[in-house]
């Protein structure tokens, strides 16, 4: 591209001005953003696809609304994003399941929070993400952060207008759509020639392992009672 | 809505943070909770940077362990140190402003009413002595005069704890306090004698001594505001820190407490005691069956 | 109350035929509440506010309204408004003068926290000393706080803003307030000629989960949600996440411009284009500066005229174009610190072709002789003053 790229991956610095101050605006319907700049979709899908192929960790961020299965089109989008996920070679999922600021912290492996998403991909050396089901307001807070302190490109799957700090912001983005940007991906892996057998990325790391020997009380559920030593019981051995 | 937000998308259990698989597994949404299994269960609220030996924090423990519809309840809070634990909840939380708590949860109840008349959907603030008996004091009466249906609960920890141990309309008379360098000069405010004034349906205080006494309480304020009118619940909880009440003699201190000004008390009106009554018995004997 | 059928907002703003009558302004407010699908109105009295809020609560007892009180004050009001539009309802109210800054720090905070809503804004004087009248000072205070605000000039203006407001403030893009501000009295309580589509339509319910953030109403996800995070570690992770909120919020601001485009014909309205004297005005000061302009015409005086309609998100570029071969700009204001001279001079290279005033405050007219003095004096035209004794 000849023409200068407003939005481009960071890190832009201590406090990097808004896409919206720097005159970047919001793509029509049927069109996308690429660096800034209104493209045609395709044109946008293939540049995205190309930057989750190449760059290093490529990640997808699912927010709450694939994450919790609120209703049939968040569960059928849910579904499309893990189909994108298996397509992209040795991609991520971390997700972003609510927008509070967390105390004490997050674990950086296994969720990623609006109020400091750079940190989680700083941790992971993330340089491409896909932002989608995040309501827009903590979206743009979030590419606002990690186009100021990292060097990832993100991507913006919105389901509603589009975002000006994404280097590529794709609009009216559902689970038809996601599948749509998943053929495109497709057919730029092949061309690229990279091979790739689609499978399921790693699950979360926080999630216990089937390891019996660092049982939890909390693990049995409503049993858990059970395990518990009853008031004045002594518990002197066990099997 | 019930439990379609908080269940996790088909496919995604694999990748959500332990944390909230936890809470959908073994957490307290959709099911009716016992406090005395505190610690037995996913807690609605677990990690907050209050204070050790607060007893706020633990007053909150056990609100949100009582709360008899958690899926569809909304929590506002202000300025001080409850809002530190209610914001790390897995219940909606609203911060407003300084002491606005109780006009926007009247704003909000109608709202709700009026988007969702046949659901239930409970508005429960927590505020404390400074958010609502000093600055928010008008919006607090205004909304009980109004007869807004939620539910009001005071924590008093007599003291602005958050800002750095300043005395508050609800610090005891004589205690000398940041901003009271002489000593408070005037009597703490009756809370529950104006709340009652005001049109609450239901007034309680407590010092939180008796957690299945809490539950109780917390429980059947939420249910009279459903139907009736503004409840309020006063409870006592001590500040350690502005205080200096040593760690592990909070209890001892409510228990004092309990004993000279902060006696149990509990008032309703007559059409609320026959509600609450008649949801008390049908709870024993669901839970009777549920032996069975 | 006829049944009112839902159409879209394109329609009732913009195509649907509509009929002339003669209302006052605080008519033409309510009569824009009722054709916009309002879920909930809180009231608080303060002159010259009062009668639109009467009016309102005339269609809540008519039926157009779901639910409307009289609030304790207005910081409980805005409060409250705060707390119903979170709930996912459609509010609207409005105040004046020192009612206004009662309730600002409420007010303040809804860009912030993401509340889109209308609030009407009927200028009078800030105490002390107490007066009624009105005086615009009030407006000032309203700038900086990421709100979108609107001007009116006359009561056709304070229709059309009001309903259109409603539907800018829940663009998924903007979802901020919109204030529609006119000078009280002077159009509250004066009779225009308003031009209104009818009154059996109405505009679509609020959808509030087209929203940037999802309302607080236990039907959407996240559970654990808390859409006004205090941010408050001293740390530069808590700065940064409130700069960017900041930046979020005047981005949303700008984003309204295209919308004000769309629904109300641009920013700014230029009338004489090709002049060298230009009047730059917004509110009851357009309506003297378009007499004033009418007035040079008739003398052949090179004089255009620049309504600003937006002071929120300010019509940067517009301005400048419009004054780019400007030799001189007269800045006529109903307050005394000059807010919309100090916007003008800020946006063009040479700022030294404004002229401060004519002002006028404390609730007097604006005599369209006061302009016209400025606009001789800037064309070197020399009057005779006549003294009657």
């Amino acid at each position: 591209m000849a023409e200068e790229k407003l939005i481009t991956p960071g890190p832009a610095g201590y406090i990097p001005t808004p896409g919206a101050f720097m005159g970047v605006e919001l793509p029509p319907p049927g069109k996308a953003l690429l660096y800034g700049k209104i493209v045609d979709e395709e044109v946008a899908m293939r540049e995205a696809a190309k930057a989750m192929l190449t760059r290093r960790n490529p990640t997808i961020f699912p927010g709450p609304l694939v994450l919790w299965g609120w209703n049939a089109a968040a569960m059928e989008k849910a579904k499309a994003v893990l189909e994108l996920a298996m397509e992209i070679p040795n991609c991520r999922i971390i997700p972003m399941p609510d927008y509070r600021p967390k105390y004490p912290k997050i674990d950086p492996e296994a969720e990623i929070n609006p109020n400091h998403p750079n940190l989680t991909i700083l941790h992971n050396k993330i340089e491409a993400c896909i932002f989608v089901g995040v309501h827009c307001h903590y979206a743009n807070l979030s590419l606002r952060m990690i186009r100021a302190g990292t060097n990832c490109f993100t991507i913006a799957l919105c389901a509603e207008m589009g975002h000006e700090d994404a280097m590529v912001s794709l609009r009216d983005v559902h689970a038809e759509e996601i599948r749509r940007f998943k053929d495109v991906l497709v057919q730029v892996r092949n061309e690229l020639g990279i091979e790739w057998e689609p499978k399921l990325p790693p699950e979360n790391p926080s999630l216990p392992k089937e390891d019996w020997t660092k049982i939890s009380p909390l693990d049995f559920g409503e049993y858990a009672a059970l395990l518990m030593p009853r008031k004045g019981e002594i518990v002197e051995e066990t099997e | 809505m019930g439990l379609e937000y908080v269940r996790i998308s088909p496919g995604f259990e694999r990748y959500m943070p332990r944390d909230y698989v936890d809470l959908v597994k073994f957490g307290q949404f959709g099911k009716q909770v016992d406090v005395m299994q505190l610690g037995q269960f996913k807690e609605l609220v677990e990690e907050h940077p209050m204070c050790a030996g607060c007893y706020m924090a633990y007053f909150i423990r056990v609100f949100y362990a009582a709360l008899p519809n958690p899926e569809d309840t909304i929590v506002l809070g202000t300025a001080g140190c409850a809002r530190l634990a209610l914001s790390q909840a897995a219940v909606p939380f609203i911060y407003g402003n300084y002491g606005d708590t109780n006009a926007v949860a009247s704003g909000l109840k109608r709202a709700l009413t009026i988007r969702f008349p046949d659901k239930v959907k409970d508005v429960v603030v927590i505020a404390g002595d400074g958010g609502l008996m000093d600055i928010g004091f008008g919006m607090t009466m205004h909304s009980w005069f109004r007869g807004e249906k939620f539910t009001t609960i005071m924590v008093d920890n007599e003291v602005y704890g958050n800002t750095g141990g300043q005395e508050s309309g609800m610090s005891p008379k004589g205690v000398q306090l940041k901003m009271a360098p002489l000593g408070k000069k005037f009597d703490k405010i009756n809370a529950v004698e104006l709340a009652q004034v005001a049109g609450c349906v239901y007034v309680a205080r407590i010092s939180p001594t008796n957690p299945k006494r809490i539950a109780k309480v917390i429980r059947r304020a939420i249910y009279a505001a459903r139907e009736f009118g503004p409840t309020f619940i006063h409870a006592y909880t001590s500040c350690n820190i502005e205080y200096s009440i040593p760690t592990r003699e909070v209890l001892k201190d409510a228990r004092e407490r309990e004993k000279k000004d902060f006696k149990f008390y509990e008032w309703m009106t007559d059409e609320v005691k026959e509600y609450l009554e008649e949801i008390e018995r049908k709870e024993k004997e669901k839970a009777k069956q549920e032996v069975k | 109350m006829p049944d009112q059928r839902v159409v879209e907002p394109e329609y009732l703003l913009l195509e649907a035929p509509r009929e002339k009558k003669f209302i006052t302004g605080s008519q033409a407010f309510a009569e824009a509440v009722k054709r916009a699908n309002v879920d909930i109105a809180i009231a608080y009295p303060i002159t010259p506010q009062s009668e639109t809020m009467h009016l309102v609560g005339d269609l809540y007892a008519q039926g157009y309204v779901k639910d409307y009180y009289r609030a304790e004050e207005e910081y409980g009001a805005m409060s409250a408004i705060a707390g119903a539009v979170r709930g996912g309802a459609r509010a609207f109210t409005a105040t004046s003068g020192p009612g206004l800054l009662r309730g600002l720090e409420a007010i303040v905070s809804w860009p912030g926290h993401r509340i889109p809503v209308v609030l009407g804004v009927m200028t009078r004087v800030v105490n002390a000393p107490l007066s009624i009248q009105p005086d615009n000072i009030e407006i000032s205070y309203l700038l900086n706080a990421g709100l979108v605000v609107l001007h009116a000039e006359n009561q056709q203006d304070v229709f059309d803003f009001t309903l259109a407001g409603f539907v800018i403030s829940e663009k998924v893009d903007v979802y901020l307030p919109v204030v529609v501000a006119t000078e009280g009295f002077f159009v509250t309580h004066a009779k225009g000629y308003v031009q209104m589509p009818s009154e059996d339509m109405k505009l679509p319910p609020r959808d509030p989960y087209k929203a940037p953030v999802p309302p607080t109403d236990c039907e959407i996800p996240p559970a654990r949600i808390q859409r006004d995070a205090p941010v408050q570690k001293s740390n530069f992770m808590s700065y940064l996440i409130h700069a960017v909120w900041q930046q979020e919020v005047w981005s949303a601001n700008r984003r309204a411009m295209k919308w004000i485009y769309k629904y109300l014909g641009g920013p700014v309205e230029v009338v004489n284009p090709d002049a060298e004297v230009f009047i730059v005005a917004s509110g009851c000061a357009a309506a003297q500066g378009r007499e004033a302009q009418r007035y040079a015409e008739q003398e052949g005086l090179p004089v255009g005229l620049v309504k600003v309609k937006s002071l929120r998100p300010f019509p940067e570029k517009e301005v400048r174009e419009a004054l780019k071969n400007a030799k001189a700009v007269i800045v006529p204001e109903h307050n005394i610190v000059g807010w919309l001279a100090k916007e003008v001079k800020s946006v063009i290279p040479n700022s030294g072709i404004v002229i401060d005033g004519p002002r006028v405050y404390g609730g007097m007219t604006l005599p369209v002789e006061l302009i016209m003095e400025e606009i001789y004096k800037a064309l070197g035209i020399k009057k005779e003053k006549k003294t009657v004794v």
